[in-house]
């Protein structure tokens, strides 16, 4: 190895970052090299010099924002609820309740209506419920039970209460403010992502109402499968230059790990100059491991005359 | 579990996991936990390179709301530590190009006696915790300032976290979702340029 070499590797000889065999090979050299020896204990001076500019964390920042933090997690935990559609589905339970005539209170209707919309009601735990599981008694067919408790007495009997869900159909057109309810419910059905997508899918169509606005924002966000995120990217695509969705789709774009949600997000950002996205897109075009992306925030930037990093 | 970006062990990564899934889940507690098993890093990290108690107070505060309300997308396709450093690097990143962008921004204050340097009046703060910081050759720092002022905020980042905080150069790959060559590279133009500028300090 030659001292031009050597010298190359050795910042990272010192950081112990070199490979084994650049690491032998940089040591032989630098054995036989009492220059080279010399750039190493350089290399060791100038790291402890930087050492000394360490900047110690005094407690007291610590314990400041510690306390911040904490308050600033209360009031956010305080905030109405961030998923809208806990509101939508008491809605579609009153509405049902109401249509139906169930004699359940709210709490169980919302169950129902879940179940209404997907055809089956998945076990899950309800405060103040003993013990809780799932059975598929059947009665009759199309009814599912939740256990809420079992009683045995002395005698050798049991005692078993549960809720009881049939499930019904109900057809009609998009506009029928029931069917859409229950689509609103289907799109957040947690066990079957094809009940989402086809919701997300009947909803991007209505898309101008706040609700289904809503609704496909919280999907994009939320929804653990890409599918259903895509479908809802298609619907909120008329809406890409409204302020709450231009945050969610910088969400997206952010922090969504599939490529194909990054895209089109990408695409409906950078639909319209927007000042406000500079910063992440320059972070992007350094980060992103997507090439299309990259080349498109890229293009975005010198649209805008933004530098694209400095770096 | 005293600060778990600095230790790498499975059990630590398995006590961080299901502090992550208990968090996800709506555990206030197990966030708390999870904010203190970091905290003090990501604190070290933002005061060491801004060096502005108030800049890293902030890089604090935006950090972690960010993973209190994105924790549920996190899906574990990376170690916790990572995607909080990817957020925490971000933060950071955006802060010192704002700064290069307006290098008109002072590093003065103005207190009752009269205006000081915020860097000063930080080091004496850290001085009264630690008296060798008093014999410090201010001279020598502010040399040192300004060669890390050279670097790019990347180059900056990723000296940072090598030299200072004393992770792998893989690992800040992984972080500022690049190769482990690119942060090689960037690393060695970083300690470049200082040696050009210091070289004859040392």
């Amino acid at each position: 190895m030659t001292c031009d070499a050597v010298r190359k590797l050795i910042p990272l000889y010192f950081y112990g970052e070199l490979t084994p065999d650049e690491e032998d090979q940089a040591e032989a050299h630098i054995h036989e090299c009492a220059a080279c020896a010399r750039q190493i204990e350089a290399a060791r001076a100038l790291a402890g010099a930087l050492d000394r500019r360490r900047m110690e964390v005094p407690a007291a920042l610590l314990a400041g924002c510690r306390e911040d933090l904490a308050a600033a997690v209360r009031s956010a935990a305080a905030e109405p609820a961030r998923q809208p559609w806990r509101l939508w589905l008491e809605a579609a339970g009153a509405t049902l309740a109401g249509f139906t005539r169930w004699p359940q209170p709210v709490g169980a209707a919302v169950l129902i209506a879940l179940g209404f919309a997907a055809g089956f009601v998945a076990p899950r735990l309800v405060p103040g419920g003993s013990s809780v599981s799932t059975a598929s008694l059947t009665p009759s067919e199309g009814v599912f039970v939740n256990v809420r408790s079992v009683q045995p007495d002395n005698s050798g009997r049991v005692r078993v209460a549960y809720d009881e869900t049939r499930r019904r159909e109900f057809s009609g057109g998009i506009d029928d403010p029931v069917i859409q309810r229950l689509v609103l419910a289907g799109a957040q059905e947690e066990g079957d992502p094809g009940v989402r997508v086809e919701s997300v899918g009947l909803l991007k169509e209505r898309a101008g109402s706040g609700e289904v606005r809503d609704a496909l924002m919280n999907a994009l966000l939320h929804d653990s499968n890409a599918g259903v995120r895509l479908k809802a990217l298609e619907g909120l695509k008329p809406l890409a230059a409204d302020p709450p969705v231009r945050g969610a789709l910088s969400q997206a774009l952010e922090f969504d790990d599939n490529d194909a949600v990054r895209m089109q997000a990408v695409d409906l950002l950078t639909l319209r100059r927007d000042e406000a996205i500079v910063g992440m897109l320059q972070n992007l075009v350094q980060k992103e491991d997507n090439g299309y992306v990259r080349s498109k925030c890229a293009k975005a930037l010198k649209e805008m005359n933004a530098s694209i990093g400095t770096f | 579990m005293q600060d778990a970006a600095g230790t790498a062990g499975a059990q630590v990564n398995s006590e961080v996991d299901s502090l992550v899934r208990a968090a996800q889940r709506g555990d206030q507690d197990a966030f708390e936990r999870l904010v203190r098993a970091y905290d003090q890093s990501v604190l070290r990290l933002a005061t060491n390179l801004l060096r502005s108690p108030e800049d890293a107070r902030d890089v604090y505060q935006e950090a972690f709301l960010r993973v209190y309300r994105n924790l549920h997308a996190f899906r574990f396709d990376c170690s916790f530590h990572t995607w909080l450093y990817r957020i925490v690097t971000n933060i950071c990143l955006d802060q010192l190009r704002k700064r290069k962008v307006r290098k008109e921004e002072s590093a003065v204050v103005e207190t009752s006696e009269g205006a000081l340097d915020r860097t000063e009046v930080f080091e004496e703060l850290s001085a009264a915790a630690n008296p060798e910081r008093v014999t410090w050759n201010r001279q020598l720092g502010q040399r040192i300032d300004e060669a890390i002022e050279e670097l790019t905020p990347r180059e900056r980042m990723v000296f940072e976290l090598r030299h200072y905080q004393g992770l792998r150069l893989r690992n800040i790959g992984e972080i500022l979702g690049t190769s482990e060559e690119a942060a090689k590279n960037c690393f060695f133009r970083a300690t470049q340029k200082m040696r050009t500028l210091l070289g004859d300090l040392v």
